[in-house]
């Protein structure tokens, strides 16, 4: 057997270890080679003021809550701090609260906690005590919150989160504290100090409340480390939780590369890549971490260019926004979405994961939106579309009654998917109430719900609802001038080039439309009023095919219906349908489009005869040309 | 660190020490007590270094499992239910034993924890038993390094004699006590002394508890300090400390000798064991 020799005596070693003691772990005390900045004086209040400590009351609490007490003190001693604590509506001030702070820092680092003696003339919850508190940056704050205290003296301690951390600490002692059911009552706080107990032990930290949280996101955009919490169990064994400030903290990025950390836990997305961002809190590892996966450069959903005047905003950096209750209600029990929001250079976004369904809420008060025509949103899938992904949109009014429920809500609610879905980029959702027969109202729109399938995650912008701007049925300025060299056109009606000559604009084809040509701000252009259908029949027969593209502007005031033909002998004709009215399309509400030839496969495009609008409306026309 | 108690009933200091402890008082630095005692070569006899990879359950060659709440609460109005669960006991793959209280309900008890004794596989009568043991604490904790004489079966407790080698309060996690219990001196009665810091815990390292245990003596240590030796005169009863007794170690949740466990108190709350000793006098 293994023969195991245990000696007892351990003094052979003790003369060495102490002659070792004498010179290393004493020399700071003893030889004063370390130059001493501020002082450590541990004493805050004892039997007074100590040294250099002055005393401020908070704004909005009574000034003279605070005084000397000489007659209630802990253990006899000569005086303790005494508070009172005002009435509910005492017009003095409405709770007791202030700070003590030196004007010169102490160096606090070979403590572990402040401690003091208190007790009330009444059980009663004190709101918050605590240091760090300078009335300055008070960057090493750390709040008790809620503290019980009682008839009798009661020792309370509060750990020093890292006691490395305060080299030239001013804030030495704060507190606040309200009245009891609507009841003043006084409490009494004495030997307050710092002390290095040596007994608190096993510290918790976590940040993100203790969560491994993964976050897409794009360089440009800063997030903040929150959810930061700690504890420490106490010499009694019990766990003690405080509210610290993240300067206590070390935050770490494991790619600097991707994203940095400040001191105060705010990530800022600088590159691509992923990086972790992780904390300690001394020794002690934080609880959760923040992994960011930045996928680069971020790309802004299109900056919308309806006039104000036209839109009722939710969420747009471009417009004013209503007030907007909230744009995730975190309604339960169903709602698995969070939010996490974002801003990229100055645009906000909002970005919602773990999406089933979410709700944006405007009830106070609600949108009255009968002038408008459309809902407009867009939409990032920042991931692969999932198979049999599909987007839904609820609109809601909740009736006269202007809150949900009664019987007097409607909603109307439209499906996207593929191919309006795309991964990886914006769609522009635009949603016509005419589309939603259900919405028998909407002067009194209280919620828009959003519900998913197969998509885990969107981010959205430029929410609002908006209407075309009202024009005149007549156009008050010519079409714009086109700025195509002539030798790239075939033209067929403008002022601005010479067109084939010939052309019929009114050929008695059985149509109801009256054709007409007018002056608009001096420039010739073609009106087809009550349109149905109305053919131009060419001169002669045109080759257009060396041409990629026909050009219309047009302007409608009252069309909900346009369409125009390129007609080949047959006759062979293939339509291309215009967007209208064209009230929204520019500030003198002529549109203009460029239309590929290919659009009008088969026609043969060597051997044009014919064109042809049809629709509905009073419809004006101008600079009709192929181009190149 | 300092002690809060001492009673030695030998302290021999060399004249150096004492100049030297002169010095370190006044420069400010602290320094335990110092005490020589008489060399003592021990020989090995058992041991369990508790290797093996975690989660597996200690050498059942030898350690047994108490089950269950005991004859009320185990004779304290303990609150936990022992169980032979690798939740409650296990290796932790570092070397050490682990013995976890949780709060959880179990079988109608609102909290379980582990219990293991050497009872039936190992006993001995005298020599030194120690182990290396990092504390659990909290309100309602009650860690406990103990024995029991193996004659219990046959002569009822408190006869057979009762050794415990540390016991801990989990509300003053920088104190333990050594005790015994012996007819005419049991329970509230016990023949005991506390032993802790002021300035630490057992919970935030290992210590090494110990008795050394003669026929006419049981002398009590923490990392090899002796703060108390019992002998015959110093017990109202019989001194019952003359045959084999076995090693029992147990994480209790609440119970008559500390109280229960507060909403405050942190679980789940483990006792890490590095290692269990047992020699006997060299010749």
């Amino acid at each position: 057997m293994k023969k195991y020799i245990f000696n007892n005596s351990i003094i052979k070693s003790f003369l060495a270890l102490s002659v070792f003691f004498l010179l290393n772990g004493c020399k700071r005390e003893i030889s004063g080679l370390s130059p001493v900045t501020y002082s450590t004086n541990p004493d805050v209040f004892i039997d007074g003021f100590s040294a250099g400590l002055n005393y401020g009351a908070y704004g909005g609490s009574v000034p003279s809550a605070f005084h000397v007490d000489s007659s209630i003190t802990y253990n006899g001693s000569a005086t303790s701090m005494r508070f009172e604590v005002p009435d509910q509506n005492d017009p003095k001030g409405a709770y007791a609260g202030g700070a003590y702070f030196t004007s010169v820092g102490r160096d606090l680092s070979g403590y572990d906690a402040l401690t003091f003696w208190a007790k009330a003339s009444q059980p009663a919850t004190l709101g918050v005590v605590g240091f760090g508190n300078d009335f300055g940056a008070s960057k090493y704050q750390v709040a008790l919150n809620n503290l019980a205290v009682n008839f009798n003296w009661k020792k309370i301690i509060i750990p020093i989160p890292d006691p490395s951390k305060l080299n030239g600490e001013r804030g030495m002692f704060y507190y606040s504290a309200g009245p009891e059911n609507g009841k003043g009552y006084t409490f009494w706080i004495d030997e307050v100090k710092f002390e290095k107990l040596g007994t608190i032990s096993n510290a918790t930290a976590a940040i993100l409340n203790g969560v491994d949280k993964v976050q897409s996101s794009f360089i440009g955009i800063n997030t903040t480390i929150d959810g930061i919490t700690t504890s420490f169990n106490l010499p009694a064994g019990v766990d003690e939780s405080l509210s610290i400030s993240p300067y206590y903290f070390n935050f770490t990025s494991s790619n600097p590369a991707a994203a940095t950390v400040n001191e105060t836990g705010i990530v800022s997305i600088v590159g691509t890549g992923s990086s972790k961002i992780t904390a300690k809190l001394g020794n002690t590892d934080a609880k959760g971490s923040l992994t960011i996966n930045s996928s680069g450069s971020f790309t802004a959903a299109p900056t919308p260019t309806k006039d104000a005047a036209n839109v009722i905003s939710l969420f747009s950096d471009a417009y004013s926004n209503a007030p907007v209750d909230y744009y995730n209600g975190y309604w339960a029990p169903y709602q698995t979405t969070l939010s996490a929001d974002f801003e990229v250079n100055g645009d906000h976004v909002l970005n919602y994961t773990n999406f089933n369904f979410v709700g944006i809420q405007v009830s106070s008060p609600t949108i009255d939106a009968s002038s408008m025509s459309n809902l407009h949103l867009d939409i990032y899938l920042p991931a692969a579309l999932n198979t049999g992904a599909t987007f839904k949109v609820q609109i809601v009014d909740f009736g006269a009654n202007g809150a949900p429920g009664g019987s007097d809500d409607v909603s109307g609610d439209i499906t996207f998917a593929a191919p309006v879905l795309v991964a990886n980029n914006w769609a522009r959702l635009d949603i016509p109430f005419s589309s939603l027969p259900t919405l028998l109202t909407r002067r009194h729109l209280g919620q828009i719900i959003l519900v998913g399938t197969n998509i885990s995650g969107f981010y959205a912008d430029n929410i609002y609802f908006w209407k075309n701007p009202t024009i005149p049925e007549t156009p008050v300025s010519a079409a714009p001038a086109p700025t195509i060299a002539a030798a790239n056109v075939l033209s067929i009606f403008s002022d601005a080039y010479t067109n084939v000559p010939g052309t019929d604009f009114s050929p008695y084809w059985g149509q109801g439309t009256v054709s007409s040509q007018v002056p608009v701000a001096g420039n010739n252009t073609l009106k087809y009023e009550g349109l149905d259908f109305q053919g131009t029949q060419l001169a002669s027969n045109q080759n257009v095919s060396a041409y990629g593209f026909l050009h219309v502007d047009y302007y409608t005031a009252n069309s909900n219906s346009l369409n125009v033909f390129l007609i080949s002998p047959g006759p062979v004709q293939t339509s291309y349908t215009l967007s209208v009215p064209t009230s929204g399309a520019s500030s003198s509400g002529w549109s203009s489009v460029d239309i590929p030839l290919s659009a009008f496969a088969p026609v043969d495009l060597t051997n044009l005869n014919q064109m042809m609008f049809t629709g509905n409306g009073n419809i004006f026309l101008d600079n009709i040309y192929f181009h190149k | 660190m300092n002690l809060l108690f001492i009673k030695l009933s030998r302290k021999i200091f060399t004249a150096g020490s004492v100049f030297l402890l002169i010095i370190i008082f006044l420069s400010g630095c602290k320094k335990e007590a110092v005490q020589t005692l008489p060399e003592r070569n021990w020989q090995l006899t058992w041991s369990d270094e508790f290797d093996g990879a975690a989660g597996t359950s200690p050498d059942a060659a030898n350690w047994a499992f108490d089950i269950g709440t005991g004859q009320g609460g185990w004779g304290n109005q303990e609150l936990e239910y022992y169980t032979n669960r690798s939740q409650n006991v296990s290796l932790d793959g570092n070397g050490n034993l682990l013995i976890t209280a949780r709060s959880e309900p179990y079988a109608g008890s609102s909290f379980t924890s582990g219990r293991i004794k050497t009872q039936g596989l190992f006993s001995q009568a005298y020599g030194r038993f120690e182990a290396r043991i990092k504390t659990p604490y909290g309100p309602g904790i009650w860690p406990a390094f103990w024995m029991l004489g193996s004659n219990i079966e046959t002569t009822p407790w408190p006869q057979c004699g009762e050794i415990d080698i540390m016991e801990l309060r989990g509300q003053e996690p920088n104190i333990i006590n050594g005790t015994i219990h012996g007819p005419g001196y049991s329970g509230g009665s016990s023949i005991t002394k506390r032993y802790g810091f002021t300035d630490k815990r057992f919970d935030q390292d290992y210590h090494i508890f110990a008795v050394e245990w003669t026929s006419d003596k049981i002398d009590f240590f923490v990392d090899d300090y002796l703060y108390q030796r019992l002998t015959a005169s110093d017990v109202p009863g019989q001194w019952v400390y003359d045959h084999p007794f076995h090693i029992i170690l147990n994480v209790a949740v609440g119970g008559n000798y500390l109280g229960f466990p507060t909403s405050q108190t942190p679980f789940p709350q483990s006792m890490s064991i590095d290692y269990v000793r047992v020699y006997k006098a060299a010749n």
